[in-house]
């Protein structure tokens, strides 16, 4: 059926009224789409040159963030140290218990082939002719070697350092000479024993030996298992050292000249 | 490079622990002083063209009241003593502390240090020093860093006499 010119009239009252109502709506549906499009093209263009970098970042991550991840860990861990042993204990303690099972283990092995060797029959021989160390020292002394770790030559009155041989890094060698020397008097008047030395300090496997002369004293750190003739060795070396000293005073003013001295007849001889 | 040993001594709490602080970065825990009464602290001073490796012995106490070892006091080739400006029992008894100084170390002369100046005023410090019957060599601030680098070098001098 044919509309009416009323209804034709009407359809474009509606449609022009259509118009006026959505036209924002359909700006923005406009918008929108146009914004999608431009979207998907940038996204076309950006994704690889996002993912190169992204690969980029991964590969350099350490070192690009290295450093600063490394020190705020550090400074987590120094804020936290509580919480950090508390979470750490039950770890170190079944390492710890690993260590000290694997060294006793060491240990049997070591003091096993040195029983085997030394007590084979050509050496019980030897050792009878011989007739100078007793059986347990032979094996305390193949397993614990004792070993001369740190010698220090001390001016007795000063603290000062004359001269010293260290093995390893020890902190600062003057201010331990003082502090020694501190030490030693601190103990000397503490039992008002003036006249007399103090002669051995021990600590965990370290065992400091003084020997104490007119102007100097000589303590030499050994580790290890000290058996009376190494003691009885060490000793006269000393002595030896302490009286070419103690002859050419020179070497008191000359810390080179001393080490050199120390490192010859003590820890060269000792090593031969 | 020369070594010398030089003591630090004065009552408890003039200062002489910031003085060293202040002064010197390599230094021993706190703990030792309170143990065995004497902490030793390194510095390398240089003045007019030398060097000098002072070894510092903060010796806690002077007066020979308290139970210090007078090894401490031996081979010493100078000595700083210290007292705190703002405290009269501690310079009320200087001469005597000298004194015994002098006698344990066998030193002939002991630099004296006033310290804790931003304590006073000008005026007051000046009324203090006054007071006081022996000669103040230097009059020092640890907290704000005045003359103290200038104290160390007068007992650095005082040692290669």
């Amino acid at each position: 059926m044919k509309k009416s010119p009323e209804d034709t009239q009407k359809d474009k009252r509606f449609e022009l009224l259509r118009e006026l109502l959505l036209e924002e709506d359909r700006k923005e549906l406009e918008s929108l789409k146009e914004e999608v499009l431009v979207h998907e093209k940038f996204s076309e263009r950006v994704a690889p040159l996002v993912d190169e970098k992204i690969e980029i970042l991964r590969e350099k991550f350490p070192e690009y963030f290295g450093d600063t991840i490394t020190e705020t860990i550090k400074i987590q861990i120094r804020d936290s140290q509580d919480e950090v042993i508390e979470a750490l204990y039950p770890i170190l303690g079944k390492l710890v218990k690993k260590f000290i099972i694997s060294e006793i283990e060491k240990l049997t092995e070591s003091i096993n082939k040195t029983i085997k060797e030394k007590f084979s029959v050509k050496e019980i021989i030897k050792r009878f002719f011989k007739n100078k160390k007793n059986n347990a020292d032979v094996v305390l002394q193949e397993v614990f070697h004792p070993i001369i770790e740190e010698v220090f030559v001390i001016e007795r009155d000063s603290g000062l350092l004359a001269g010293s041989y260290s093995k390893g890094n020890i902190a600062d060698k003057d201010m331990v000479s003082g502090m020694l020397t501190a030490i030693k008097s601190f103990a000397e008047d503490a039992f008002s024993k003036e006249a007399q030395d103090l002669e051995d300090i021990r600590f965990e496997t370290f065992q400091l030996s003084i020997q104490n002369f007119k102007t100097i004293y000589i303590a030499v750190a050994t580790s290890g298992v000290l058996n009376m003739d190494f003691k009885s060795e060490l000793s006269d070396k000393i002595i030896d050292i302490a009286e070419i000293i103690l002859k050419d005073r020179s070497y008191l003013n000359d810390e080179p000249k001393m080490n050199a001295l120390l490192l010859k007849h003590l820890i060269e001889k000792e090593s031969e | 490079m020369v070594s010398k040993k030089v003591l630090l001594v004065g009552n408890f709490g003039v200062g002489k622990t910031s003085l060293i602080r202040r002064f010197v970065l390599n230094e021993f825990s706190e703990d030792y002083i309170s143990t065995i009464g004497v902490r030793v602290s390194k510095k390398i001073v240089e003045f007019e063209n030398q060097q000098v490796k002072l070894i510092i012995w903060d010796v806690a106490g002077t007066t020979g009241n308290e139970k210090v070892p007078k090894a401490y006091f031996l081979g010493a080739s100078s000595a700083m003593l210290v007292f705190d400006v703002s405290r009269v029992e501690t310079y009320l008894h200087l001469e005597d502390y000298v004194q015994t100084i002098k006698e344990l170390s066998k030193l002939k002369e002991v630099t004296i240090v006033g310290n804790k100046k931003d304590l006073l005023t000008t005026d007051e410090l000046e009324k203090v020093i006054d007071k006081i019957n022996v000669k103040v060599d230097l009059v020092t601030s640890a907290k704000e860093d005045d003359n103290v680098e200038e104290a160390f070098v007068m007992l650095a001098k005082e040692s290669i006499k």
